[in-house]
């Protein structure tokens, strides 16, 4: 066949697959990285979605998302992009005493371990770190999705769709590392070194914790990042900790696990020793665990879930 | 951004099935047809096409790549010119002694650093090692073994010392650059010397092999990793043995949907291009002896082993116990070219026992044949043993999943979709070729716009299929 013909054949597929993909082309450039391919992306996408969505081309791929099990994950009007900071103030029943019923051997707990990439391998040592028999986890890593990029992936959604299907007895929240667009709020656009960008955030935390305790019924164990080797990241993910302090402070069932200011003394070290032995801690992009280095903050999760869990504080290792 | 999403978005950039790429290869598909005419333009323009391809994870990858290619055009050079046998041999070793070199710092020196400061520790020495963290770069060990046939072939005078430029593209050609096939000189070079016609694109099989890997790739392999395979091997003793079994056999049609679907992405996309690689699977699970079996899977890796591994060795041409320890040796170190790890080693220790104990059953007992089925289901059987070692991310994981396979308990991810993928990705290997071939020639046959929308909704399919996560990188991107 002619090149010709050949190029004929791959810009229709392109088309075709643009339009009844116009919103997944959206989500794509908003999940970009800021620049010029993102802008690209979003300057191409953004109209032919309305294009598409008018001519009704969304149908093909909604029969196609149900088929094929998926929910949607972005919606317009939810409380985590737009809403009131009134979640965040002190709520009477947090000063209540929370109790929950607790794992035995034959009723482990089933805990739901769910975030960005780093609640992989945390849910992975979770597994092997916690007593035998007395926690049944799931892990469900969003990789490369926060709480500031509702157009992207919107927790809050999310949230609800899994509480729905799961019901777990617990849930673990690993997230933030994606966590550095601006923010609005009450119309002004909020940069991360703004002290309006954490109340905001700490806002958005309330909102998405709020739906996961399922309004305290079960406990929200939040791991916000730790320290990173970049300063500039640094800065960012102390906000988010503060703000993630914050809303703990307001919403029953939510739990703030610090792993920013205890693992090293909240020093960033490539290395760290854990049982004696020397491991190489943080993948090379000085943010994420390794596999070997994720003891370390779950064994921190564990400490704060034996508080609600006191079985869990008795044979755990470490 | 964080750097954590951004590094995640840039490996997505050299993943085939994104749309950054599909741009990318929009505008070279354009310009490469257009220069093609014109080998002096032609050739630097792929070569930064496929740096950009490249240096847009990491630009510093670029420069790795560059000074492999350089040293292997100097030490070819230097072999096909030196009359002395021994500058050639030194020349030979220097640079097979460079290629290794890169290997090892970037894949295997952290492992090494690691256990050796453990030893010291243990012997109450205390650590006195910085354990290094070393990012390993995408490809390197395809390139590295590409550059290593490549000067052993010259040495043999099987192939000729080429000009740098050819061997940068042999090395950086963007379809096979991250994850395969290991192409050799003689079988791109050439191509590379002889301008493509634009008036005959293979077409067909470039489409079919695109849209048939995206699919494999999207519906098979990344369904079952998301809904069995990464849940069990995740925690195997959560887990039923219909569970840990489905989840064993699933992984076995993951990673051929994975491997094969981005090598069959690769060559269609080579294809479109105008060019021809070699093929790297052959329906592997319809295989009825090990033998067969490597014949079948990552086939150009097994033939690299076979030619600069196992035949140097002595192959088996020194008697029986050296036959053996060769093919031991072979794929033991076949396992530790995917990484530092005890558990490719056993992988690797399975295929060079089985290759082995097939041998010797071949040798002693020539009459003997067992029926074909059963040929089979052992044969099968023992690679999913394999892949179990292979999947597993460390050896306790591994001996958990052989302990639960009896295991009784409820099963709530054996589903009818999840078994009926396991099974349909390995029952569509015995669907003849001529059926494919068939296909291929009836898509070609129709005008440009259905070819257009057959492909369109095919990737509309694969999209959805993958929904809101995205497409989980390739497996073979990490080694």
């Amino acid at each position: 066949m002619p090149a010709g013909r050949v190029l004929g054949v791959v810009l229709i597929a392109l088309v075709i697959a643009a339009l009844f993909n116009s919103e997944a082309v959206v989500r794509a450039g908003e999940g970009m990285k800021p620049g010029p391919t993102r802008d690209i992306v979003l300057s191409i996408g953004r109209p032919l979605d309305d294009v598409a969505g008018a001519l009704g081309f969304h149908l093909p791929r909604e029969g196609l998302d149900l088929a094929f099990g998926h929910d949607p994950k972005t919606a317009s009007g939810t409380e985590l992009e737009e809403g009131s900071t009134a979640i965040l103030r002190r709520n009477r029943r947090k000063t209540r005493e929370q109790t929950y019923a607790q794992p035995a051997a034959g009723r482990p707990l089933d805990v739901l371990v769910t975030g960005d990439s780093e609640a992989d391998f945390v849910g992975q040592r979770l597994i092997d770190q916690a007593p035998p028999g007395l926690l049944d986890i799931d892990t469900a890593a969003r990789n490369g999705t926060g709480l500031t990029n509702p157009a992207f992936f919107n927790w809050e959604l999310n949230a609800q769709q899994e509480m729905a299907s799961r019901d777990p007895d617990a849930v673990v929240m690993a997230i933030g590392g994606n966590d550095g667009f601006n923010v609005e709020a009450g119309g002004v656009l909020y940069g991360p070194q703004d002290p309006e960008w954490q109340t905001e955030y700490a806002r958005r935390v309330a909102v998405v914790a709020r739906v996961l305790s399922g309004e305290g019924k079960r406990p929200v164990y939040w791991v916000p990042p730790p320290t990173a080797r970049d300063d500039e990241f640094n800065a960012i993910y102390g906000s988010q900790n503060r703000a993630v302090e914050q809303a703990a402070r307001a919403v029953p069932g939510l739990r703030y696990v610090d792993i920013y200011n205890t693992i090293n003394g909240g020093e960033y070290s490539d290395d760290l020793k854990i049982d004696g032995r020397r491991v190489l801690a943080r993948q090379p992009d000085g943010v994420h665990f390794t596999r070997d280095g994720a003891v370390l903050p779950t064994r921190l999760l564990l400490r704060a879930m034996a508080r609600d869990y006191p079985a869990l504080g008795k044979g755990s290792r470490g | 951004m964080i750097a954590a999403a951004a590094a995640i978005a840039r490996i997505n950039a050299v993943s085939f099935p994104t749309i950054e790429f599909a741009a990318f290869f929009v505008v070279v598909f354009v310009l490469s047809w257009a220069l093609m005419p014109h080998p002096r333009a032609w050739r630097p323009f792929i070569l930064v096409a496929s740096y950009v391809f490249y240096g847009w994870i990491d630009w510093r990858w670029v420069l790795l790549l560059i000074s492999s290619s350089l040293v292997n055009t100097v030490a070819a050079q230097v072999i096909a010119r030196s009359p002395s046998q021994s500058t050639r041999k030194h020349a030979l070793i220097a640079a097979v002694c460079f290629d290794l070199g890169l290997l090892c710092v970037f894949k295997y020196f952290g492992f090494f650093v690691s256990e050796f400061d453990d030893a010291l520790d243990s012997i109450g020495l205390g650590s006195p090692l910085p354990l290094v963290q070393i990012v390993l770069p995408i490809g390197i060990s395809f390139f590295t073994f590409q550059a290593i046939s490549y000067v052993v072939d010259v040495y043999r005078g099987d192939w000729r010392a080429s000009s740098l430029g050819d061997v940068a593209i042999l090395q950086a050609f963007f379809p096979h650059l991250v994850a395969g096939p290991i192409v050799r000189a003689k079988e791109l070079i050439p191509q590379l010397r002889t301008p493509r016609d634009p008036r005959a694109v293979f077409a067909g099989p470039g489409l079919f092999l695109i849209a048939g890997g995206l699919i494999k790739k999207t519906v098979v392999a990344d369904e079952l990793a998301r809904r069995v395979v990464d849940p069990v091997f995740n925690d195997p003793v959560a887990h039923s043995g219909a569970e840990v079994l489905l989840a064993i056999y699933g992984f076995a049609a993951q990673i051929y949907c994975d491997f094969s679907g981005y090598t069959d992405m690769a060559i269609g996309l080579a294809l479109l291009l105008g060019f021809q690689l070699p093929q790297n699977f052959n329906r592997p699970y319809l295989a009825v002896s090990l033998q067969d079996f490597w014949r079948r899977w990552h086939m150009t890796l097994s033939r690299w082993l076979r030619d600069y591994l196992y035949i140097p060795l002595g192959g088996s041409r020194h008697g029986r116990r050296k036959t053996y320890r060769n093919l031991m040796i072979t794929m033991l170190l076949g396992g530790l070219w995917h990484g530092a790890s005890w558990t490719f080693m056993i992988w690797g220790g399975i295929h060079g026992g089985a290759l082995s104990i097939e041998r010797w059953g071949r040798e002693r007992l020539p009459g003997f044949r067992l029926p074909r089925w059963l040929a089979w289901f052992v044969i099968f059987n023992v690679v999913c043993l394999a892949w179990v070692f292979f999947r597993s991310p460390d050896l306790a994981t591994a001996f958990d999943m052989l302990g639960r396979v009896g295991a009784a308990g409820p099963a709530p991810l054996v589903t009818l979709p999840m078994v009926f993928l396991t099974v349909a990705a390995i029952a569509v290997q015995s669907v003849p070729r001529d059926f494919w071939r068939r296909a291929e020639a009836w898509l070609v046959a129709r005008p440009v716009a259905p070819q257009g929308v057959a492909l369109g909704l095919m990737l509309v399919v694969a999209d959805a299929a993958v929904g809101q996560q995205g497409v989980a990188p390739f497996i073979y991107f990490q080694f």
